[in-house]
C-alpha cells in the first residue's frame, strides 16, 4: 500500500472499522482512481478506475473472493459519480455475476472473431473490386484527405472522440486527432474521393483489423469486401496467417461479411454500465 | 509449492510464466518458471485495455494466496 496517502473511508457499508479482525479486508482509497483491500499485512483486493478520452469512466476491481470484491466495488460505487462502465468476457459468469450484484447491466455485446488471411480460405478475391473503385494501399493515401474521410465517418457514425460504442478504439490522443498513425490505413477511392477505409494495428503477434468503414452512401456495394480483402491479403502476403476482428452484435451487415470471409468467432466481450 | 522464483510481495506471489492455453471461462493455463502449472484469469485493467492474450505469450502472474494453482495474469510482456 501507499503509506503516504492516508487510508480514505469510503463512506459505504464497503469500509470496515479500524478495529477489525486482521482478516476481515479493510477498503482504503489510496489514490486518485485506486482502492485497496487489505486483510492482515496482505492486499486481498484493488480496484481502479481510468477515464477514456470520451469521458466514460471505466472501473476494474481485482479481488479473489466475492465478498471482497463486493466490498470493494461497494466502495468505489460510494466515491465516483454515474454512468460507470466496465468490460467483462462474456463467458466469464462469475465476474459478470459480481458486476451485476453491484447495479450493472449489459450496455454493449461485441463478438471477437479470428479470420484467416489467406484468399483460398476467405473466398475473397483481393483483384475483385466495385465498379469505379480502386484502393489505396497503406502508407500511399494522402494525409489531408484520409483525415476528412475519418472525420466524415466518425460524424456518420455519430462519435465523438473515437467510435463512441467500441472502448478500444477510444485512443489517448490530443483534441481532435482521431488518425494516430496514417501509414496503417488503407483506402478505397471512387471518383477520385476517398469513401472508405480499413486500419490494419499491428499487435502482438496477431495482427487486429482495427477499423473498416465505408460512407453511408457507398455501402452495400462490395467496397468494405474489397478493403477487407486487401488487407487480409496483405497480411498473408506478409506471412500472417490469421488476424482480429471485433464486431458489434447490432451490426449485422459486419457479422454477414466477417463470417462470410471465414471468421471463427472465439470470444466475446460485454460492456456493462451502470446508470 | 516449490516457491523459487517467486517474488513476495505484499500483494501476494509474482511469477513469470508461459501461456499454454486458452481455457473456458476466460481462463488460461500458465507454466510457471519453475514448471508449475497454474490456471489464471486476466486482472482487470488488462480486460479494460482489451489486450489480447495468446497461447506462448509470456506473462507476469500473481498467484493467489488461497490456492496456489490459481492466479491472475497482471502483465503481457513483448514478446
Amino acid at each position: 500500500m501507499n503509506s503516504s496517502l492516508p487510508p480514505h473511508s469510503s463512506g459505504s457499508t464497503a469500509s470496515t472499522n479500524s478495529s477489525s479482525h486482521d482478516d476481515t479486508p479493510q477498503i482504503s482509497r489510496i489514490g486518485e482512481s485506486r482502492w485497496e483491500a487489505v486483510a492482515g499485512d496482505r492486499v486481498v483486493g484493488s480496484g481502479d478506475t481510468s477515464r477514456r478520452p470520451d469521458g466514460r469512466l471505466f472501473l476494474s476491481v481485482d479481488a479473489w473472493q466475492t465478498d471482497v470484491f463486493d466490498q470493494l466495488a461497494a466502495a468505489m460505487l460510494a466515491d465516483v459519480g454515474e454512468p460507470l462502465h466496465t468490460v467483462v468476457d462474456e463467458t466469464d459468469a462469475e465476474l459478470r455475476a459480481c458486476w451485476q450484484r453491484a447495479g450493472f447491466a449489459v450496455g454493449r455485446r461485441e463478438w471477437e472473431f479470428v479470420l484467416p488471411t489467406d484468399p483460398q480460405v476467405t473466398g475473397l478475391d483481393p483483384a475483385r473490386l466495385p465498379a469505379g473503385v480502386t484502393l489505396v494501399p497503406a502508407g500511399q493515401a494522402e494525409e489531408g484527405p484520409l483525415r476528412a474521410l475519418d472525420r466524415e465517418l466518425r460524424d456518420e457514425i455519430g462519435a465523438t472522440v473515437g467510435w463512441q460504442a467500441m472502448p478500444a478504439e477510444v485512443l489517448p490522443l490530443p483534441p481532435g486527432v482521431t488518425v494516430a498513425d496514417p501509414a496503417r490505413y488503407a483506402v478505397a477511392v471512387r471518383d477520385g474521393a476517398y469513401v472508405g477505409l480499413v486500419r490494419v494495428a499491428l499487435v502482438t503477434r496477431r495482427p487486429r483489423i482495427g477499423l473498416l468503414a465505408v460512407r453511408a452512401e457507398h455501402r452495400g456495394q462490395g467496397i468494405g469486401r474489397a478493403l477487407l480483402a486487401h488487407a487480409l491479403d496483405t497480411l498473408h502476403r506478409a506471412g500472417t496467417d490469421s488476424a482480429w476482428a471485433e464486431v458489434q452484435e447490432p451490426n449485422t451487415a459486419a457479422l454477414a461479411l466477417v463470417e462470410r470471409a471465414g471468421a471463427r468467432r472465439v470470444g466475446g466481450n460485454l460492456e456493462l454500465v451502470r446508470r | 509449492m516449490n516457491r523459487e522464483n517467486l517474488a513476495r510481495t505484499p500483494k501476494g506471489l509474482e511469477i513469470e510464466g508461459t501461456v499454454l492455453e486458452c481455457m473456458r471461462n476466460a481462463t488460461f493455463q500458465v507454466e510457471l518458471q519453475n514448471g508449475h502449472k497454474v490456471l489464471a484469469h486476466i486482472s482487470g485493467k488488462i480486460r479494460k485495455n482489451y489486450i489480447k492474450i495468446l497461447p506462448f505469450d509470456r506473462v507476469l502472474v500473481e498467484l493467489s494466496p488461497y490456492d496456489l494453482t490459481r492466479g491472475r495474469i497482471l502483465y503481457r510482456y513483448r514478446n
